[in-house]
């Protein structure tokens, strides 16, 4: 692809947003329910509105805004922007909507753009207790995309593109099933340290060879949650956050590129790991920031499969291509480690919350006292958005 | 009465693509300004977006790029354990198929396999469903 982005225009919107508030729902009690058993699917107890709502009002609460601050409205998840601003009594002078990486970079285009000051960026998503499907025949709404298409052949499942992504990897490079295995023990570890993690019984990487395979090479582990849940965050113009509640956290660099040209094919997925867009984001996003991957001291990447890991390090440069299996070895992403990668358990351990639950993670680190599960010195936060090639990626520093 | 799989996406381009395989023809798309191939079928060819098209018979010869076995269920008409093979064709497309005559524990990247036949038949009608074992010799 030809180099289009201006990193000249792109630099001076470098810290002239930052995020102000965040709002999570209670993940783990919600998702063990009354009397501590687990939510059934299907069990629908309220809906996507309920969980975003109650979000919103912690992220508020946080910040210490009103609600009649908002001016600007994303919604994320199975949200509708209307049915959303209509509940919350709000007429946006500007609204988007997508993933929360999507949402973080839109909504800072609008605030320089000078449409808003202040934008509530609001996701829920009821998919357990309403039995989302993610494979199989109910996953077949008519749109022709590489998550259907091959059905014929007994082809489903976004897991199950991740396995061939994976056993593509394992032949070229002899990436093994035990070094993947590092990254759901590592994430579970950082669960067992965050109450509002849903899974909070720590893993052996014996109990992850022990465990079942869904789609080969992938196992049990490998795959993310589905959970109940919302997340709220409140991004603000700049030079309004003094005098807040909160130390402001800066959204100081940002890039967004996407492989779907022989996406249906695999192309991308399979010939490059999508690196393609994984370089193109890199070179708008550090440059903007002013930092590099050796800078970054706390890092969270798109994890509905383990294997996303291993793409995002290798395509952004904290290792060589085929050389991430290693990498994540010998605790180097936990906790204490040289990357400490997805320290709120992530999507595999945390809260599948289809990006959104990382922000705030992040957030929260770089505003420091997080007790067992603080990042030491963090200063430089990186969010990794890459869902099938359709890659983003935000770079969070500490304000003033 | 043909094996029943899960239902085709279907819209006039893949009906001319599954129409070909009475017949046991794997055809694909091809620009007939730039000779691009193309899969899955549509109306444009991506590369330089003209919508003149020929459907150009394939030698059959593909290589392993990957493969992954479902030990989940998802469909009923493919009880786990099931295989599932991403292919390099001759011709420069990807494709998506299941392999037959060859074990999965058998199965090396860069291995060549040639095009088999399967029956089939959905909500559409029958058909045959292109899939790939290992050379005759």
């Amino acid at each position: 692809m030809a180099v289009s982005f201006d990193r000249a225009r792109l630099a001076p919107l470098k810290d002239t947003v930052a995020i102000v508030g965040v709002g999570e729902t209670d993940y783990a009690k919600d998702y063990r329910g009354a009397g501590g058993q687990a939510v059934g699917k299907g069990e629908a107890r309220y809906d996507s509105y309920t969980l975003a709502s109650r979000a919103l009002k912690r992220a508020l609460d946080d910040a210490g805004l009103r609600k009649d601050d908002i001016d600007g409205l994303c919604t994320g998840g199975t949200l509708s922007g209307e049915r959303a601003s209509e509940q919350w009594g709000l007429n946006p002078r500007w609204s988007g909507g997508g993933d929360a990486a999507q949402c973080i970079i839109e909504a800072t285009l609008a605030i320089n753009a000078g449409l808003c000051t202040t934008v509530a960026l609001v996701y829920g998503n009821a998919q357990r207790s309403m039995d989302t499907a993610y494979g199989g025949a109910r996953v077949t709404g008519g749109a022709i995309t590489s998550y259907f298409y091959y059905a014929p052949w007994g082809m489903t499942s976004q897991g199950a593109l991740y396995a061939l992504f994976f056993q593509r990897h394992k032949l070229l490079y002899g990436t093994t099933e035990e070094q993947l295995g590092a990254v759901a023990v590592a994430f579970r570890k950082h669960a067992c340290l965050n109450p509002n993690a849903v899974m909070q019984t720590p893993i052996t990487i014996q109990d992850y060879l022990d465990a079942r395979y869904i789609a080969e090479p992938l196992r049990l582990y490998d795959y993310c949650l589905i959970n109940d849940g919302g997340v709220a965050i409140i991004v603000r113009r700049a030079d309004m956050t003094r005098d807040l509640k909160q130390r402001p956290i800066m959204v100081s660099g940002f890039g967004w590129s996407e492989e779907n040209v022989d996406a249906t094919q695999l192309r991308p997925r399979l010939k490059s790991f999508y690196h393609g867009a994984h370089h193109d984001v890199a070179a708008q996003a550090y440059p903007m920031a002013g930092v590099t991957p050796k800078d970054v001291d706390v890092f969270a990447t798109y994890d509905s499969f383990s294997v996303h890991l291993l793409a995002s390090l290798e395509g952004f440069g904290f290792c060589k291509e085929g050389e991430a299996g290693a990498f994540v070895q010998g605790g180097r992403i936990e906790i204490g480690g040289d990357l400490p990668c997805n320290t709120s358990g992530g999507m595999l351990s945390e809260s599948y919350m289809q990006s959104w639950n990382h922000q705030p993670e992040l957030v929260r680190q770089l505003r420091g006292g997080l007790g067992h599960r603080q990042v030491q010195g963090a200063e430089v936060a990186q969010y990794v958005h890459d869902v099938a090639g359709k890659c983003k990626s935000l770079i969070y520093t500490r304000g003033a | 009465m043909a094996t029943a799989r899960p239902v085709r996406a279907m819209d006039p381009y893949a009906e001319q693509f599954w129409a070909f395989t009475l017949d046991r023809e794997l055809r694909l798309q091809q620009c007939s300004a730039c000779g691009k191939f193309r899969w899955p079928p549509g109306p444009t060819c991506d590369r330089c977006l003209s919508d003149d098209f020929g459907w150009s018979p394939l030698s059959g010869m593909a290589k392993v790029l990957s493969w992954t076995t479902f030990r989940r269920g998802y469909f009923p008409e493919y009880p786990p354990p099931h295989t599932v093979l991403a292919l390099e064709l001759a011709e420069g497309p990807l494709f998506i198929s299941y392999p037959v005559d060859i074990e999965p524990t058998d199965l090396r990247e860069g291995m060549t396999l040639e095009l088999r036949w399967t029956d089939a038949t959905d909500k559409f009608g029958e058909y045959n469903l292109p899939v790939f074992g290992p050379l005759r010799g």
